[in-house]
């Protein structure tokens, strides 16, 4: 077996080890995941592969997503299986939903930062009448169990420098009158006309706000911090800093966000928010040593590349409320995290 | 044989689920489905299924009016006000899925032949397709009915915002089919919505006042009823054949959709649908 | 040292929920009598009619003896200081057939009510009342049934549809009143408009719950005449009367002739007062409407099933204020089960 998958799917093991028994309603389920081709999709299906061979779950998936196709014969393992079916299509335009389904996850959103410059038209429109559409047809199911909401971290606004960590009843400022509040605001329509539909019609919504991650299946071209940082090491770096490497985050790892979301899938109460993520600060600097530790000879930092004056800020969630109500916990540490996400890049530069 | 030309126009869930039953039916043809709202997820789901859309709504129609010998209405009772008489001029008949009865009401297990040459039908209300058929049964088997009361249970969620701000007019119009149905000066209508998950099934139920009931002969015309709509509601059945409890004669249904376009439970949406395309195609296998 | 209460305003329910136990059988002298006393007593609202409501007279849920609008009428020409009261349910009641007439006869307050989950058909209902110039509050009924986040939702509505109260009422007697501190304090910090509470007596804590509401921050409490209600019947007013007093709530009750009216309930409506029994309890348990007790006796004695087997499978279907007609669906079906296989264990 390719050394890539065999480490995805060890990873999966590891971390539904010991941790089945909360998901157990979803046994026997059909679940449907839009934007099941992405990054936390990928996981997911992981991990359903490893409930249902090594725990007999009997859980069916339909992935519906944009190039369904395309993922089917680029992971066959995946797409090849039995207990998965993909469509293909726009979310925007998503008209019905297969009869028997109880679990839905609406994962389907334009989350590309190049596309909120070039693009914001589309993230907004993308963005809100999806989730407009698939819970309109959810309303059409006979048992809907529960849908999960992924929305966004971007939702609170800004953070506070001196507040550690922000919890589900934060709001902070967010403007609106700039194309940059594009994604934010797309994902604080979802979770509006999420609420409309709880409202209206008592589906049983559970809306999560995921923070930021890292892993296997993550593109390297997206232009985030982490991984810029991956990819720029991989190729021998130097890692440039704009500011002083002092702006804050968490990072969580992608199996236990894919975990997450199944226990928040199987046990969050319906009309409920939780933020999904690491509640560990680090810095930019510090996630930069932690990725350059791994390669040999370490690519050199540098910080202050940018112009003076560079914001610092802080995005870091507090995870009490998902701990407390789901028993949840991260169970990779940050360090193990980065290095099996190098390694997993290595195995497929190699493959 | 060429199938008989129909068009939807409203393209709701009422009209997306009759547009599944006219694409089954060996004599009807949908060579329209006209709304105003081109995103609808309906619209979405005939483009996809081949089927000819049009967003000019009642226009739309009008366009291509030579060509459609029978639009069913399923917008408004506002809206149909306002198409009936231009359905009217262009010849097309109108099988009317509002409560707006502008046209003769129509139970097609009761009074179908006598309909088929109006030139606009009107299909009551959900509740009125369940019960008027057992309240006719129960006038014909026991002739001094003084009261009829029907109760329909349906789930919440196949109730949807039209339906629920429209209580009263639901209320009105199903007592006004029972009256005239039945023969009984008084009736009366109960809806309740159920928000139980998973969602109930459609109920109803019809009580009757009467003298000496003949239970038998009561029995009797129900069970023949009841097949008669079978034929074109295959999910209704009796789930209580008359009996007389507390002196009130009762007898229920609980009506199960086909799951066409609108889930099962929604018995309610489903039975008006099922009565239309039932009027539509009796209508298509009689036209020359 | 005690804190200054606000004041409450007591509602008097006996010619309304009485109507369940009375079977609709209430006469106009009795309305005439009792609502003299009630008057006398000082509640703020006297409520009148069928126990269901206007337009509830039915095959369904029972016929009145009387016709509503003569009931309305009399009990109208009593009262002076306290205010007639009707409820009203969409689904049974209509605008133009009932609520119009109410109007016209001198109801001074429509309250309004569904299922606790289904505010949006009070809409039309409560906007009308209001564009006539008459108050209106909006009623959650069989509020067992829902989170408190749902019932904040639902009345929320009803306030933005012109409410100017909302009631939860417990009409299967199956709140615990932890359960009514919790309901009734959310909704006493969100809503702006005044919050009330409906308790029956199932478990036996009507009084206990009517208070716990009033220290949550409730400021309408319901009552009826010796309890004399659906099921184990309601809080007793005069019960209820005398604990306000205890406790210190203004109310504008006098004590003296609302310990009468309870007298003269007793005198008028013998033989029908509430009792605490196995049914009553299992409907509490159950969580069933308390006025399905009257119409469950009466199916289970005639198809030969243990009532109270009917009610925890009433409770299992999770069967809603206006289904009586699954009663006899229920026990009929229960009586085919017995009949071909071995007696049904016991539920729980």
């Amino acid at each position: 077996m390719n050394r890539a998958l065999a480490l995805v799917q060890s990873d999966a093991e590891a971390v539904l080890a010991g941790r089945t028994a909360s998901l157990a309603a979803l046994r026997g389920q059909h679940l449907f995941i839009s934007g099941g081709t992405g990054f936390l999709g990928t996981w997911l299906l992981e991990l359903v592969k490893v409930l249902n061979e090594r725990h007999d779950f009997g859980l069916r998936v339909t992935v519906f997503s944009r190039n369904a196709r395309a993922f089917a014969s680029r992971w066959p393992h995946l797409g090849s299986v039995k207990w998965a079916a993909f469509l293909e299509g726009d979310i925007r335009y998503f008209s019905d939903l297969p009869r028997d389904v109880r679990y839905i996850i609406h994962a389907a959103a334009l989350t590309d930062r190049r596309l909120f410059a070039s693009q914001p038209g589309a993230v907004a429109e993308t963005n809100s009448v999806g989730t407009l559409r698939l819970l309109r047809a959810a309303n059409l199911l006979e048992d809907l169990q529960k849908f999960v909401l992924l929305s966004s971290g971007l939702v609170y606004g800004a953070q506070p420098w001196e507040q550690p960590q922000i919890d589900e009843n934060f709001a902070g400022p967010l403007r609106c009158n700039e194309v940059n509040a594009v994604y934010a605001e797309s994902k604080r329509f979802a979770e509006v006309v999420a609420q409309c539909a709880i409202s209206e019609s008592k589906l049983p919504v559970v809306t999560l706000r995921p923070f930021a991650f890292v892993g296997p299946y993550q593109s390297l071209q997206l232009p985030w911090a982490v991984t810029d940082f991956i990819r720029d090491s991989l190729n021998g770096g130097p890692i440039r800093i704009m500011g002083d490497g002092a702006t804050v985050r968490s990072i969580m790892y992608a199996s236990d966000y894919a975990f997450w979301v199944l226990a928040a899938l199987a046990g969050g109460r319906a009309r409920e928010t939780y933020n999904v993520g690491s509640p560990e600060p680090i810095d930019l600097r510090a996630r930069a040593g932690l990725i350059t530790q791994y390669f040999s000879p370490v690519p050199e930092i540098r910080t202050r590349v940018g112009q003076v004056g560079h914001d610092r800020n802080r995005l870091v969630p507090s995870v009490a409320k998902a701990a407390t109500e789901l028993g949840l916990q991260v169970t990779v540490p940050l360090p193990e995290a980065i290095q099996r996400t190098i390694t997993w890049h290595r195995h497929q530069q190699s493959s | 044989m060429s199938k008989l030309k129909v068009a939807i126009l409203g393209t709701g869930n009422i009209g997306t689920d009759l547009l599944i039953k006219v694409l089954r039916s060996p004599v009807l043809e949908c060579v329209l489905f006209a709304g105003r709202n081109l995103a609808s997820p309906g619209m979405t789901k005939a483009s996809l299924l081949g089927v000819t859309v049009s967003a000019k709504g009642l226009q739309g129609i009008v366009d291509r009016g030579a060509e459609i010998a029978l639009v069913f209405d399923a917008t408004s009772a506002e809206d149909h006000h306002k198409h009936a008489p231009v359905f009217a001029r262009l010849g097309i008949k109108a099988v009317d899925l509002t409560p707006a009865k502008v046209g003769r009401m129509c139970v097609p297990a009761v009074n179908l032949a006598e309909c088929l040459d109006l030139p606009n039908v009107n299909m009551i209300t959900c509740g009125g397709q369940a019960s008027i058929p057992l309240a006719y049964a129960i006038a014909r088997a026991n002739p001094s009915v003084e009261y009829i009361e029907t109760i329909s249970s349906i789930a919440s969620r196949s109730a949807g915002p039209a339906t629920r701000i429209n209580l009263d007019e639901y209320l009105q119009t199903t007592e006004n089919g029972l009256q005239l149905f039945a023969a009984c000066e008084r009736t009366k209508a109960i809806l309740n919505l159920n928000p139980a998950q998973p969602c109930v099934h459609m109920q109803t139920t019809v009580m009757a006042k009467v003298p000496h009931p003949d239970l038998q002969a009561t029995r009797a015309k129900v069970a023949d009823m009841v097949a008669r709509i079978r034929h074109y509601v295959p999910g209704y059945q009796l789930l209580l054949e008359p009996i007389v409890e507390s002196g009130r004669l009762v007898t229920m249904v609980r009506v199960d959709g086909l799951g066409d376009y609108l889930p099962k439970y929604a018995g309610n949406l489903d039975i008006i649908n099922c009565a239309a395309i039932a009027y539509a195609e009796a209508f298509a296998r009689r036209a020359p | 040292m005690p804190t200054a209460h606000p004041h409450i305003t007591v509602c008097d329910a006996t010619l309304r929920d009485g109507s369940h136990a009375y079977s609709h059988q209430i006469t106009l002298e009795q309305v005439r009598a009792y609502a003299t006393a009630s008057e006398a007593a000082g509640f703020a609202f006297v409520e009148v009619g069928h126990g269901n409501g206007l337009g509830a007279s039915s095959l369904q849920v029972g016929e009145s003896l009387v016709p509503e609008r003569e009931m309305l009428r009399a009990a109208a020409g009593c009262l002076r200081r306290s205010k007639l009261s009707v409820h009203v349910i969409p689904g049974f009641a209509t605008i133009k057939r009932e609520i119009v007439n109410a109007l016209e006869d001198g109801v001074a307050l429509f309250r309004i009510g569904c299922h606790c989950t289904e505010a949006d058909i009070t809409q039309r209902h409560i906007s009308y009342v209001r564009s006539v110039g008459r108050e209106t509050w909006g009623v959650l009924m069989m509020s067992h049934m829902a989170s408190k986040e749902v019932l904040l939702e639902e009345s929320r509505k009803m306030q933005s549809y012109g409410a100017q109260g909302i009631v939860l009422m417990d009409s299967a007697g199956a709140y615990l009143p932890q359960d009514v501190s919790a309901k009734i304090g959310l909704l006493a910090e969100k809503l702006e408009v005044p919050v009330g509470f409906h308790a029956h007596n199932n478990l036996g804590l009507s009084i206990a719950n009517s208070l716990a509401a009033l220290e949550a921050g409730a400021r309408i409490v319901d009552g009826t005449a010796k309890g004399f209600g659906a099921g184990a019947g309601n809080a007793p007013l005069e019960l209820l009367a005398a604990v306000l007093q205890r406790q210190g709530y203004p109310t504008g009750i006098e004590l003296y002739p609302a310990l009468d009216a309870a007298e003269l309930a007793a005198k008028l409506f013998a033989g029908s007062l509430p009792d605490s029994t196995g049914i009553t309890i299992v409907s509490g348990l159950a969580g069933v409407f308390s006025a399905f007790s009257k119409p469950v006796q009466r199916a289970a004695k005639q198809l030969g099933v243990d009532p109270r087997d009917v009610f925890f499978e009433l409770g299992r279907r999770k069967v809603v204020g206006g289904q009586e007609d699954l009663i006899i669906e229920v026990a009929d079906e229960l009586a085919r089960r017995a009949s071909s296989q071995p007696p049904a264990r016991p539920r729980p």
